[in-house]
């Protein structure tokens, strides 16, 4: 389980504004949002890749952040993170990327056959050919290739949780199908914990148990799918809705245009949390 | 009054934010060399990694560092020639050319060559890694980036440096040597005989010794400058300009600071 408790953090401005928020095991939950409201943030503050202002971050009922400097490391074995771009490692091969996500210690105990076999287990769970993409570059692959090469390099560790930052972003509506079978299929398979940063709210809403909608720092709605879909708070009903999200839109920009952000879609907004 | 008020606050401002630069840039240098220093003392820098790296430093330099040397030893013939002749005994010509390829040109324009060809280079590529999010993954992935990146990078800077300045210092007295018979007519036996009279084995020493501190300096700004890489491609540009003017500075610096400290 991953509690987020009071977590703040500001760069210039604020982005987070004391987010709580508790993932259960075996769930999968999606963070939906509009862009620059700090999702990635949340998602980073996680395994100390950013680290919160204030409030702790709880995996496991381990504090990330309360307790000593061995307790991040702990964190990150137990916890995957599958990167907007992927960020496959440009010198390395699918292979060695692959590698990398093995601990050393356990690189070493598995010898160079059990490893490759991982590896290519790996890249098969994830719909790729190992014979075709093991020993290409990432500038070789495309990017749903690298997407799921990125997804690979993540389950080949067998982590617990698993943190997706926009796995679907930049992708045609095809490889982004597949990239959310392959969310579905990863969970049912490994019964992992999985935290989705996602701005496809539709695709999203077919594979997570709840959604959380975070706005300006602050979690403006958290609950199932379908409490999602029957909300009436605006900025829910513009993301859950596209012709609503049009008039949203437009609203936004007029009051924008006549001196400052409208506030009224925040009255009212309904929280649900650790529903 | 109060205009004069503003101009001293903002040059006090201006004196505090260089100043805190300055403070960061050494405390964030001196966190690497700590931490590149507890990675090779726990054994976590791989052997290969360092082996493939000194070959990117060192072997790949040596066509740069040949002609650079070439051009030194040349240059320095030449002009010494010129000033020589008529007015000082021409043979005096091979302890100029010796002396000034080994105490300063073959160090100081070998670290300029490292700067341009590998220093950049390390500040482009772990900042492109850095905006890319491949440092991030390291992280993730539970792996420190100092052992896997920092480390190798810098221990090449100080195996292939001496290699570099060493073989420099021999390209360009050679060079010099040439020169010196074809420009001036100084014969071999000559320029030698002029070499060894103003020898001292410690310049060679001296040399060396501002090699290892050349390759420790160059690839430490590179990879702190890379760390510190924010900001997407434009980013990067930014950085790595930065990063070479930094070195640059580091080096000419240090270099002024050997004579008094080692040659007195």
């Amino acid at each position: 389980m991953i509690e987020y408790r009071d977590v703040h953090k500001a760069f210039d401005l604020p982005v987070l504004s004391g987010v709580d928020l508790e993932v259960h095991d075996g769930e999968t939950l999606a963070i939906v949002g509009p862009s620059g409201t700090g999702k990635s943030v949340l998602l980073k503050t996680t395994i100390g890749l950013i680290v919160p202002d204030r409030g702790d971050v709880i995996v496991d009922g381990q504090s990330v952040y309360g307790s000593g400097p061995g307790t991040l490391a702990e964190v990150r074995r137990k916890v995957g993170y599958v990167f907007q771009n992927a960020a496959l490692f440009d010198s390395m091969t699918v292979y060695e990327n692959l590698r990398q996500g093995l601990p050393d210690a356990l690189q070493k105990s598995l010898g160079g056959q059990e490893m490759l076999r991982r590896v290519c287990a790996s890249l098969e769970a994830v719909n790729l050919n190992p014979g075709h993409v093991i020993n290409k570059f990432p500038a070789e692959l495309s990017g749903g290739m690298r997407k799921r090469v990125g997804l690979a390099r993540t389950i080949v560790g067998e982590p617990r949780i698993i943190l997706y930052d926009e796995p679907v972003t930049g992708l045609d509506p095809v490889n982004s199908a597949a990239v959310e079978r392959l969310i579905r299929r990863i969970r049912e398979r490994m019964g992992v914990t999985s935290l989705v940063v996602t701005h496809d709210i539709e695709g999203a809403l077919g594979y997570c148990d709840r959604i959380a909608l975070l706005d300006r720092g602050k979690l403006a709605f958290v609950g199932t799918p379908a409490e999602f879909r029957q909300s009436h708070t605006p900025m829910v009903m513009a993301f859950a809705d596209r012709t609503a999200a049009a008039n949203f839109s437009v609203q936004m920009l007029d009051d924008e245009s006549h001196g400052g952000p409208s506030e009224s879609w925040q009255n009212g907004a309904e929280t649900t949390r650790g529903a | 009054m109060r205009w004069l008020a503003h101009l001293g606050l903002g040059i006090l401002a201006r004196f505090g934010r260089a100043g805190e630069s300055v403070t960061t840039h050494a405390g964030g240098i001196a966190l690497l060399v700590a931490r590149t220093a507890k990675a090779l003392a726990t054994g976590q820098v791989s052997m290969r990694a360092v082996l493939s790296q000194t070959y990117a430093v060192g072997v790949q330099s040596l066509p740069l560092v040949t002609v650079t040397a070439t051009l030194s030893g040349i240059v320095t013939s030449q002009q010494g020639g010129y000033q020589f002749t008529g007015s000082v005994p021409l043979y005096i010509l091979g302890s100029v050319v010796t002396s000034s390829v080994i105490l300063e040109l073959a160090p100081v324009l070998t670290a300029i060559v490292l700067i341009g060809r590998v220093g950049a280079r390390i500040t482009a590529e772990l900042g492109t890694m850095q905006v890319s999010e491949q440092i991030d993954a390291l992280y993730a992935l539970g792996r420190d980036p100092i052992p896997v990146l920092a480390a190798p990078r810098i221990v090449a800077g100080i195996l292939a440096m001496p290699v570099l300045v060493g073989f420099a210092n021999g390209v360009g007295f050679l060079a010099g040597m040439i020169a010196a018979r074809l420009t001036v007519g100084l014969g071999t036996e000559a320029f030698l005989y002029g070499a060894r009279m103003f020898w001292h084995n410690w310049d060679m020493f001296y040399s060396l010794m501002k090699a290892v501190v050349f390759g420790f300096t160059v690839p430490v700004i590179a990879v702190h400058m890379g760390l510190l890489t924010r900001g997407g491609a434009e980013g990067v540009g930014r950085s790595t300009t930065a990063s070479v003017v930094f070195m640059i500075i580091a080096v000419l610096v240090m270099d002024a600071l050997f004579p008094p400290l080692l040659l007195n």
